[in-house]
């Protein structure tokens, strides 16, 4: 699904990605983990393209086709998508029509015909029901005024109304309670199936007491040193991130 | 009684000349070319208002009412309307003392050729909004034209005007005055849409006297405009009235827009708010001057002034100038000014999930727009205020 080769990333003359290299096939579910400051958001962004981060090499290669310059929104279009750690509000942009637009590029990249209003609701109500939400939030501004768990299981209804191939999870399960943890998680494995993967960035493994991953990363300073299965997880919960640094 | 106040009017042109740099509310506004202008005698007689006029209408013609305008009008039997020449008390042409040191507001009213006078009958309530079209129909170049009216509100009143100017012709410079009387309990919406297309210049003083009780709404809406000045002054003379003033004005090219707000709280428990918001392209320039003045007496005063200001351009300016004055000790007084670009972060989040970079542009103008466009009053304005923002956006 994606292939990224040795890439490098920089912002403002900082380095923070110092030749990172992964690789997740279709239907598998990746961990990467690390402390704060290692570079698992500037990976996050700079996989989805975000302009304020410099590529200074490598690359990353999404379905065969090589991504590194692409633009943003055709990233997405691709199949790409990014659930943000900080989801920022747009006051005056209903999520109704936020999520209808993001739906009709889709549609229309894919040639597809433009999703009508019945079955945007009725996909749209569904999702929002198992999430826990009312149908008010449609009407509700991107973000605006929105608490830490409800930005989150806004960023799950995107992902599930845009059904992307790759999901990029920055930190989802930071500042949630348990209830919305379990929430989002359930979100998650509602929308694995085996043609997508997910890329699940985050420090602690209580996300993943609900979602079982493939591979486990560990990223210090910039680069993935070491990679296994959950038990390197649990190495992590007991003896921290130090002896990988060595 | 009007030779007499424009005789006075014409001194004190000549005493003060014309606005110079030095004067705040002339520091940022582009003046020069304003001097060009000049005022004629014109025979409109032949003008047919027919495309403009419906019941709801009352049709202006380079200042002047076009009285066959008054022979469908719906709503003639609840207003008296006169000539100001007529009126005996001499009282009821006064406006603003501010507007007073205003050498443009002197030539504007010197030269008017006849004023009007609207009374609205006591306790009289009209469903529908009554329209004020200005047609500003002009075959010479460098024209002048003022026009100067009195709308006075009864007890009971509650009236709505949406005030519309139509360009025809070259361009000119419309002087516009207004002054509106608000006894107690009584409620005015007044709406200005401006949408001109043929370079004129546009300079207002709307003057709001208000009494006891009275809710005021005034919404604007500014587009293509060459030069837009609009000095809006509100009294709160008497307890539990409530003034709103939403404005959003969208520029580009060299075009210029200026909104000058003073909101005199003189009594207690009354309530105000300025919203104004400018959204500016190319090297176009705005310039907010709001003040709110809260004199001793008027405790329990709740104010609050807003100026947002978005640069589509690195060369487009925006001069805010937020202002209180508060001499009363327990009231809840606020302003805030901000300018900027779009949002950064909130492109990226819109293009991360596939939308274009225009498109997401697009979307946050509009989203900066809405938030005074919903509080617009009137649907059918806050719909046709919609339509012209994205006819402005689609260039």
């Amino acid at each position: 699904m994606i292939k990224i080769k040795n890439l490098k990333a920089s912002i403002e003359d900082k380095d923070i990605l110092k030749g990172i290299d992964l690789d997740i096939p279709k239907g598998e579910i990746h961990v990467i983990m690390g402390r704060n400051g290692s570079g698992k958001s500037t990976l996050a962004n700079v996989i989805a393209g975000n302009e304020a981060y410099e590529v200074d090499g490598g690359s990353i290669e999404m379905n065969g086709d090589d991504i590194t310059e692409m633009s943003i929104e055709n990233r997405a279009l691709q199949g790409l998508f990014l659930c943000f750690q900080y989801p920022v509000a747009i006051p005056g942009v209903s999520m109704a029509y936020f999520l209808r637009a993001a739906l009709n590029a889709k549609n229309k990249h894919d040639g597809k015909e433009e999703m009508d209003a019945v079955e945007f609701l009725t996909r749209a109500k569904k999702i929002l029901s198992e999430l826990g939400l009312d149908d008010s939030f449609l009407k509700r501004s991107i973000n605006d005024g929105f608490s830490g768990g409800e930005k989150k299981k806004s960023e799950i209804l995107q992902l599930l109304m845009l059904n992307p191939q790759l999901a990029v999870l920055d930190e989802t399960d930071s500042g949630l309670d348990v209830d919305a943890l379990r929430t989002v998680a359930k979100g998650v494995n509602e929308f694995k199936n085996g043609d997508n993967s997910v890329l699940i960035i985050t420090h602690y493994q209580r996300l993943l007491e609900y979602i079982k991953p493939d591979v486990v990363h560990i990223m210090i300073d910039g680069k993935i040193v070491k990679s296994g299965d959950m038990t390197l997880v649990h190495e992590v919960e007991k003896n921290g991130y130090a002896w990988l640094a060595k | 009684m009007l030779k007499k106040i424009q005789q006075d009017s014409h001194d004190k042109f000549e005493a003060l000349g014309y606005p110079s740099k030095k004067l705040e509310n002339w520091k940022f506004s582009p003046s020069n070319h304003l001097k060009k202008y000049s005022s004629k005698n014109l025979d409109q007689s032949n003008f047919s208002i027919e495309k403009y006029s419906d019941k709801y209408t009352l049709c202006f013609i380079n200042g002047e009412l076009a009285t066959e305008s008054l022979n469908h009008f719906i709503y003639k039997d609840s207003i008296t309307i006169l000539d100001i020449g007529e009126l005996e008390d001499n009282s009821i042409c006064s406006t603003s003392s501010n507007f007073e040191k205003e050498a443009f507001f002197h030539l504007g009213l010197s030269t008017v050729k006849t004023g009007k006078y609207f009374e609205f009958h006591k306790g009289v309530k009209f469903e529908n909004p009554i329209k004020i079209i200005n047609i500003y129909n002009k075959s010479d170049k460098n024209l002048r034209i003022s026009s100067f009216n009195i709308f006075k509100l009864n007890e009971g009143n509650d009236i709505s005007i949406i005030e519309k100017d139509v360009n025809e012709g070259s361009g000119s410079f419309n002087l516009n005055l207004n002054k509106f009387i608000c006894p107690d309990n009584t409620i005015l919406n007044h709406s200005m849409l401006y949408d001109d297309k043929t370079e004129s210049n546009y300079l207002g003083y709307n003057y709001y006297d208000l009494g006891k009780s009275v809710l005021l709404n005034i919404d604007s809406m500014n587009i293509n405009s060459n030069f837009n000045k609009n000095f809006i002054e509100v009294d709160l003379n008497k307890e539990g009235s409530e003034a709103k003033i939403n404005i959003l004005n969208l520029a580009r090219g060299d075009q210029h827009l200026d909104n000058n707000i003073l909101m005199n709280h003189n009594a207690e428990h009354c309530i105000s708010f300025q919203n104004v918001r400018n959204i500016l392209d190319d090297q176009a320039t705005c310039v907010f001057n709001g003040k709110v003045i809260v004199s001793q007496g008027a405790q329990k005063t709740d104010s609050n002034q807003s100026n947002k200001n978005l640069l589509l351009s690195n060369s487009a300016t925006a001069h805010s100038n937020p202002q209180l004055e508060i001499y009363a000790d327990d009231v809840k007084c606020g302003h805030g000014s901000t300018t900027g670009a779009l949002d950064k972060e909130s492109i990226f989040y819109l293009r991360a999930r596939g939308i274009n970079e225009q498109d997401a542009n697009n979307i946050l103008i509009k989203a900066f727009a809405k938030e005074i466009l919903e509080e617009f009053f009137d649907d059918d304005i806050r719909n046709l205020s919609e339509d012209n923002l994205n006819h402005w956006i689609d260039g």
